[in-house]
């Protein structure tokens, strides 16, 4: 009974909340909404869904689903969404930068393009962090620079993917650094803890989360965000270290492109209502909230486009 | 039905197409993509010449038997491609009721010629196993299923 | 032992029963249908725990990937379907004994070999989970690739008849996990242009293609069935107590399949499907009688089934204690357990010692109920199969497949992939390419290809690059056990084809 209570509520101030929008469209929405996740289940992008799906539920009266359509690190449901999904606000799918920026740059057949939708929002971000275990000689970045410089190529560091969010920003610190080093893919977070604490890599570059997840298991040497991560208050930033590094894997969702921009809005709140309501779960894993709408989208994709597209032309 | 067919020289040619579709599907790979599947496509025409040698010196099977009749396979090989074409036109429901139909009448009628009556019959069962999948994959498993002009 | 006492206590109430019955039912559906893995039972049932407490939502969880492990047999010994991965072994002696009219009986056989797998699992890692753990993190990129090789040995006895042609379809199935973005260096491979191959071949998809297609076309070709319900080979069904009898008497099979199940289980990235192929090759290997195999020899289903369920909680040990994911499934167990705020390492097992125990605990709940439900279900089913005419049957299998590699990826196209590798494996068949090997190469592909080029990544300052698969004394190991299996792989077909010759030449010669 307590719990229905606050089910109507969340619901009535819900109602509230949505209320201006509602009234420019009234009819939207009315009936389930699709929401297709491009990974596999279990991924962050899924269980992040998983979290917002009730909630997203509750404030838009519909059901919404959550499918997967994994494949190619995501860019088969993307050339899929961008060919076929009806522009009507019943079909979201999740987007992640980097891989709509890097996908269609390094591809020459990813099926889709960096802005061929209407990007909804996005809802957090995990910055890029250098983790190495707790038994490495490394006890500071400057440790780890001074050593990479006298040998060349020799420091070896995990990541997950290739061209991926890790990879780019591992060889932004390089030319910011000048140093030489040796990127080694794995698929996706999964093998990253062993490869740790098995000491096969000398360390990784991936997402903040590892850094909480494995604890005092491993040192974070530096984090790639403005500030310091709250779940990780003795890491310090690439920034205050002097390498002007900012960069991590952002998580939205789209909607076709033409969608009305009522039904964008709509939508935005929703996930901004979720976002809100999910921060207690998130942030102590390492995920930082963000409530990126509108213009400030295509602000980050284009900063975010400048700072990796060179890196990514020249590779090609 | 048994054909004859020296069965390790097929099985190496099969083996060489397969290498060669590759081969000329590589275009320009990085070194790192490349490495892998260049070594695999190596063995696999090494093997592939070793069975067509083998065939030729010591050959093994020289026969193949397709057991049952060959024109019922290929009619229902057929059969489950169009379906595929159809779930994606028509959407799954009414394409499966309709394919599970005709299926069902074309593989009954080894036993004898089946009657209009009996026939109907199934209708009722086939719309239920349809009925059933659809609902539990589309309700219960959350799987949005194809649907194209219809259900 | 206290917490262990009161983590017992916390799981005999009503509403665990409960929720244990309810995950293992649940389980065991959605994994005998092929296509629907154990990743997916447990990624559809995740928001259903959503609102319970955390031991609760994990026991459900638990219950659930025992359940659909367990599920897999059914198809895989009813219609030559593995309704997970992990049961493609179970196929090799399950489906012939289903054509002798055997289907019972081998549902029987992995119905316990399951139970006692799932329980020894939880036994290894209630006692053994922190020493086992270090296991783990041994194995890097050389390691793996010996790994894989190590799997690929299996092709001598996967071939059934020509070993060249085992490992042509081998190298086949290699090149096919090759489709798609390659796991190092991120470029599109064989794609032929087309956007939607960037995705690959599916594990599963292939799998479903290659075992049911060709077996479904063979049917309607012959106009009949494949299974024959017992009474027409005059042999009346065995009972349940014969068929544990049987497996109890020579112990042997059972203990081996258990030990290497967690073994493979604690590697990070191998999973059940390795597993129950190492466990299979092992069985015959060091059978009596290793010709009966592939032919309907019980043995053969109770090493897979076995090694599999061993591997539901034997794979938890590194997710508890490194938060390492044994196998696919556990990234979702993993992802349930940060949410509750609960970090993989030691304190799972001392601060909140409690709910990790009665998570364990729960598991060994959901595999003693592996016998009541599964022998309930598997009754049921086969009734169910046998009486179905064929007619019936294949339409009803083809839909059945259609949609269920469908709902793998929400794709049509791996349906037509599907078909078409079904289509193909039908006239390789033909020819003597047989479906395990392939399958048996797309598995380890990936792992060989991703464990040699990082090893050579890693290696680019060394001055012989290669050497570095050799340098630790466990790839060194496994690179004598690669030689090792090779030899006694290729020493029986060796001495087999010498023979098999002097009694062909001496039967040519009794002819006039």
């Amino acid at each position: 009974m307590k719990c229905r209570l606050s089910t109507l509520a969340v619901a009535v101030s819900a109602c509230t909340l949505l209320g201006a929008v509602g009234a420019v469209q009234a009819d939207y929405p009315e009936r389930a909404i699709t929401y297709i996740i491009p990974f596999n289940p279990g991924g962050e992008s899924d269980v992040t869904a998983r979290f917002q799906e009730p909630i997203l539920e509750e404030l838009l009266g519909v059901s919404v689903n959550v499918t997967h359509r994994p494949g190619g690190g995501g860019a088969v449901a993307w050339s899929e969404f961008q060919n076929n999904a009806e522009p009507d606000g019943y079909e979201i799918i999740g987007v992640n930068i980097p891989h709509i920026i890097g996908q269609p740059i390094q591809r020459s057949d990813a099926g889709f393009e960096t802005d061929n939708w209407e990007i909804i929002t996005f809802f957090h971000s995990t910055p890029n962090a250098l983790i190495v275990p707790a038994n490495s000689p490394f006890e500071t970045l400057d440790d780890l620079v001074e050593y990479a410089r006298e040998n060349p190529q020799a420091v070896t560091l995990g990541g997950s993917g290739t061209y991926s969010a890790n990879h780019l920003d591992m060889l932004r610190f390089e030319q910011e650094a000048d140093i030489d080093l040796t990127y080694i893919p794995f698929t996706g977070t999964g093998p990253l803890p062993a490869a740790l604490e098995g000491n096969h890599v000398a360390g990784v570059f991936n997402y903040t989360m590892l850094g909480v997840q494995m604890d005092d298991r491993v040192r974070v040497l530096a984090v790639a965000s403005e500030e310091r991560v709250s779940a990780l208050p003795d890491a310090p930033t690439f920034s205050e270290l002097g390498y002007d590094i900012v960069g991590g894997a952002y998580r939205g969702v789209a909607a076709p492109a033409g969608t009305p921009p009522e039904i964008v809005e709509t939508l935005a709140e929703a996930f901004a209502e979720a976002n809100r309501r999910i921060t207690e779960q998130q942030e102590p894993l390492g995920f930082v909230m963000e409530y990126i709408t509108g213009e400030q989208i295509d602000e980050v994709i284009s900063s975010l486009s400048e700072a990796y597209g060179p890196i990514l032309e020249a590779a090609d | 039905m048994i054909l004859r067919l020296n069965t390790d020289i097929a099985a190496g040619f099969v083996g060489l197409a397969f290498a060669a579709l590759l081969w000329l599907a590589r275009g320009d790979m990085g070194r790192l993509s490349i490495i892998f599947p260049r070594a695999i496509l190596l063995i696999l025409t090494v093997i592939a010449v070793a069975l067509i040698i083998k065939g030729l010196v010591r050959p093994g099977d020289r026969q193949v038997e397709i057991t049952g009749s060959p024109r019922r396979l290929f009619v229902v090989a057929a059969g489950f491609f169009v379906w595929w074409v159809a779930i994606g036109q028509l959407g799954f429901v009414v394409s499966s009721v309709v394919a599970l139909l005709l299926l069902v009448w074309y593989l009954a009628r080894v036993e004898g010629p089946v009657s209009p009556w009996r026939l109907l019959r199934w209708v009722p069962i086939v719309l239920l196993l349809v009925g059933v999948f659809y609902l539990t994959f589309t309700q219960l498993l959350n799987v949005r299923l194809p649907s194209g002009l219809l259900i | 032992m206290e917490m262990l006492l009161e983590a017992l206590a916390s799981l005999m109430t009503f509403q665990s029963f409960i929720t244990v019955l309810v995950g293992v039912s649940a389980g065991l559906l959605i994994g005998s249908l092929p296509g629907l893995t154990a990743t997916m039972a447990l990624a559809v049932l995740l928001p259903f725990t959503f609102s319970m407490p955390p031991l609760q939502g994990l026991m459900a969880l638990g219950a659930v990937y025992m359940g659909s492990i367990y599920g897999g047999a059914f198809t895989a010994i009813l219609i030559n379907t593995p309704g997970t991965p992990s049961s493609i072994a179970t196929t090799f002696d399950g489906y012939p004994m289903a054509r002798q009219g055997r289907a019972f009986e081998a549902l029987a056989g992995a119905t316990i070999a399951s139970v006692i797998g799932g329980l020894v699992g939880v036994a290894f890692l209630l006692l053994l989970a922190p020493p086992l753990a270090r296991w783990a993190v041994a194995f890097g990129p050389a390691e793996m690739f010996w790994v894989a090789m190590l799997g690929l040995t299996l092709v001598a006895s996967l071939s059934s008849g020509s070993l060249l042609k085992g490992l042509l379809g081998g190298c086949i199935g290699m090149l096919l996990s090759t489709v798609g973005v390659s796991p190092v260096g991120g470029e599109t491979r064989f794609t032929f242009g087309f956007p939607p191959l960037q995705g690959g071949i599916e594990l599963i998809v292939a799998l479903i293609g290659l075992f049911v297609i060709p077996e479904l076309l063979t049917m309607a070709a012959e106009g009949r069935g494949a299974l024959r319900p017992s009474g027409e080979f005059g042999k009346r069904e065995a009972s349940i107590g014969q068929v544990a009898k049987r497996i109890f008497r020579r112990p042997g099979n059972l203990i081996r399949s258990c030990l290497i199940g967690q073994v493979i289980a604690i590697i990070p990235g191998a999973g059940g499907n390795v597993t129950s192929l190492v466990a299979y090759n092992e069985a015959r290997r060091f059978s009596k009688d290793p010709q009966s195999f592939g032919k309907g020899n019980i043995d053969g289903v109770v090493a897979s089934e076995s090694s599999n369920n061993v591997m539901v909680a034997g794979s938890m040990i590194p997710l508890l204690t490194l938060g390492i994911p044994g196998a696919p499934p556990d990234a979702i167990i993993l992802g349930v357990l940060m949410l509750h705020g609960l970090r993989p390492g030691i304190d799972l097992f001392t601060e909140t010692g409690v709910l990790t125990n009665g998570f364990i605990l729960s598991m060994g709940l959901a595999a003693l109920m592996l016998l009541p439900v599964g022998l309930l279900g598997a009754r049921l089913i086969y009734r169910v199969v046998i009486k179905i005419p064929y007619y019936f049957m294949v339409p009803c299998i083809a839909m059945v497949t259609i949609i269920g590699t469908f709902a793998l990826r929400n794709s049509l196209l791996d349906v037509g992939i599907m078909l078409i590798l079904g289509a193909l494996g039908y006239f390789l068949r033909l020819i003597g390419i047989h479906a395990a090997p392939i399958v048996l190469g797309l598995i380890l592909g990936g792992i060989a290809e991703q464990g040699y080029v990082q090893t050579m990544l890693a290696a680019v300052v060394d001055p012989i690059p290669w050497l570095r698969l050799v340098r630790n004394p466990l790839s060194q190991v496994l690179a004598g056990m690669v030689l090792l299996g090779a030899a006694t792989a290729l020493l029986p077909v060796w001495l087999e084809r010498s023979g098999r010759l002097q009694k062909a030449t001496s039967a040519e010669e009794e002819k006039p």
